[in-house]
């Protein structure tokens, strides 16, 4: 597993907000059921003092830090504070930071994520599910139920393809070591080549599954940065050109990132790509059968 | 969303860039008032949200003795389908030479990129792809104020030093106007100096609010429509409505029916943790679409409650068929409720894709 363990203290920032509060028992509901530390604190500014499913709440992120073991958080806070709930965060010194908002204005995300940058932390989203490893941790708001533990990392910028995704591999009988989604934005922090250098450290990892979208070119990039075995599947290869899908990084622009493009440089690194996510766990074990 | 090319440079020009003297008309009537600054020699382009627009007729020269006339043609024209509302009037310039500027967000660097060639004037992917070596870009820090003189050197070579001046100038609207995008192209340069030619900014939708805009003119009013329920809802031309959750499962919907053959007839995300109302009018909006024969609906999730999506599709009570894949909290409840009513529930995508396919073969 990667980003976190079983002994990885989360923070939540926004902790007393509607989603904040939601997600804070289902990440400690899993933590229980996986003997993990899970959510150990909260921040929302002006709700110090108070307490969130047994969860105590502070007014800034240092002031947490300073009552407890931190190595990680997930960020809840509305658009218009998330990128400065990054900086803070980053300042305090947490390593991993998810940031689950979306419609954070694109120039903020820029900024948050140089300024973590050079804070030395990593910062995977925004407009992310988060990750969950199963066994281990849950840092966001991916459903556990459809998850099993097994040796098959997964990156992903979409939230529900990837729970598509992971139930079929479930289904199929394989299990997955990490599953990420990095985020649907055109600036995201972590992105696939920082995730595959991740799970290329990781033992438990054998194999990962790529899943893209169109905009941009960081799946080829990633594919093209590791030496670990890839299966990639890329949605998008009917979006019409200039038209946002859904996440403002899924836009085809004068004809870069659309999705054959994408698939043929994929192929051409000899990743296989396939056509529909049903196929996915077939082709997972085609790898496992060439190793 | 994309600014008008007289709102960009309305914009440019409030934070210093010199662009061409010119009024915006609504008829052609007005253009009489303005002869006398325009000088002897004009330039009448329509203001329209297509791209393309010069060599579909858009852009029309002009002199005093034309002008009426001239402008009268330009607005009985329809370009690209779309008709001319309103005429950038605006003096002709004396170009010695055209460059390309423009900054753009950096995916790879996630940093601001900034991009020159003095091989301006036409098309940039045109010489993106003939001559690569003739565009110069660097990489701009978004924690820093302005592009630092090393960079601009770099960035700008042999060129004429006034335009670092514009490129600072023109970093600090894509930074405080949340562009996506800030470019000038041509970029010219005069015996009166540089001037922006044409100008144009896309804004980031996520910032529109806080840049004053309250309408996504980028979208149709039924894409605006869906904008007030929190949907993402883009329009296709086929047969098949499309409801997932989640832009990638969404997408994904659509690509398999592609996959089978079929056509889908829009893009809709109906969001996180839809209530049985959303879903209501999220099927209602599909519905209306004139050419939606079927319609299929896939949710997934574990914030979605099946039951509610499942009253949601009943309360619609549309005349289309609803074929429906369903996964998730109370998925049980949802799938009685839906199949007492005598819908067709399916358990995989693939299954529900490939009959609604079937059902508008």
């Amino acid at each position: 597993m990667i980003y976190g363990d079983k002994k990885t203290g989360v923070l939540v920032q926004g902790a007393t907000g509607k989603q904040g509060e939601f997600h804070i028992n289902l990440m400690n509901t899993y933590a229980r059921q996986v003997g993990g530390r899970g959510v150990i604190a909260g921040v929302t500014p002006g709700k110090g003092g108070k307490e969130v499913h047994g969860v105590p709440v502070y007014n800034t992120v240092k002031e947490a830090m300073r009552n407890h073991d931190i190595g990680a958080s997930a960020i809840f806070v509305p658009a218009a504070a998330a990128a400065d709930s990054i900086m803070e965060e980053a300042n305090a010194g947490i390593q991993t930071i998810v940031a689950i908002t979306e419609h954070i204005p694109v120039h903020d995300t820029m900024k948050a994520i140089a300024y973590a940058r050079m804070e030395g932390c990593s910062v995977i989203g925004p407009n992310c599910p988060g990750l969950l490893s199963p066994g281990e941790l849950k840092m966001g708001i991916m459903p556990a139920g459809l998850f099993s533990r097994g040796n098959v990392g997964v990156i992903s910028r979409s939230g529900t393809l990837t729970y598509e995704v992971v139930d079929e591999l479930t289904r199929a009988g394989i299990g997955q070591s990490t599953v990420i989604g990095i985020g649907g934005d055109p600036v995201i922090g972590q992105t696939f080549t920082d995730v595959l250098a991740q799970f290329e450290k990781d033992p438990q990892t054998k194999a990962v599954v790529l899943i893209g979208e169109v905009g941009g070119n960081l799946e080829e990039e990633g594919a093209n940065s590791t030496n670990l075995p890839i299966v990639s599947y890329i949605a998008g290869i009917s979006a019409p050109p200039d038209k946002r899908m859904g996440h403002a990084g899924a836009i085809v622009e004068g004809g870069e990132g659309d999705a054959r493009s994408k698939i043929a440089r994929l192929k051409k690194l000899g990743v296989p790509v396939a056509s529909r996510p049903s196929e996915i766990p077939e082709m997972v074990r085609e790898l496992f059968r060439g190793c | 969303m994309k600014l008008r090319e007289y709102e960009a440079k309305r914009v440019i020009k409030e934070y210093g860039i010199p662009v061409p003297a010119g009024f915006l008309i609504r008829s052609a009537d007005e253009i009489t008032g303005h002869i006398a600054e325009l000088g002897d020699k004009f330039v009448l382009k329509a203001q329209i949200d297509v791209g393309g627009r010069g060599k579909a007729g858009g852009i029309l020269m002009a002199d005093p003795a034309t002008a009426v006339a001239m402008a009268k043609e330009l607005f009985n024209k329809q370009i690209k389908g779309l008709p001319v509302k309103e005429v950038l009037a605006e003096q002709r310039l004396e170009i010695t030479h055209e460059y390309y500027l423009s900054i753009t967000i950096d995916r790879s660097s996630k940093q601001p990129l900034i991009l020159f060639t003095e091989a301006g004037g036409v098309d940039i992917e045109h010489t993106a792809k003939e001559n690569p070596q003739a565009i110069r870009t660097v990489i701009a820090n978004p924690l820093m104020r302005d592009i630092p003189p090393f960079l601009l050197r770099e960035l700008l070579g042999t060129a004429p030093k006034e335009i670092g001046v514009i490129v600072n100038k023109l970093y600090r609207v894509f930074v405080e106007k949340d562009a996506l995008l800030a470019e000038i192209n041509p970029l010219v340069t005069t015996p009166q100096g540089v001037f922006a030619a044409d100008a144009k900014i896309i804004v980031d939708d996520n910032a529109l609010g806080r840049q004053g805009f309250t309408v996504n003119r980028d979208l149709s009013e039924r894409e605006r429509d869906a904008e007030k329920y929190g949907f993402s809802y883009v329009e296709l031309d086929g047969a098949i409505g499309v409801i997932g959750n989640g832009a990638g499962l969404t997408m994904s919907t659509l690509d398999l029916i592609g996959f089978y053959g079929g056509k889908a007839a829009n893009f809709l995300d109906v969001g996180g943790g839809a209530e049985s109302e959303r879903v209501m009018h999220a099927v209602r909006l599909v519905a209306s679409v004139p050419s939606v024969k079927v319609i299929v609906v896939n949710l997934l999730g574990g914030i979605t409650k099946c039951d509610e999506v499942a009253k949601g599709i009943i309360s619609a009570g549309i005349s289309q068929k609803v074929i429906v894949r369903l996964a998730g909290t109370n998925e049980a409840e949802g799938r009685a409720m839906l199949l007492a009513k005598g819908y067709e529930m399916l358990d995989t995508m693939d299954l529900v894709v490939k009959k609604a396919v079937e059902v508008t073969a």
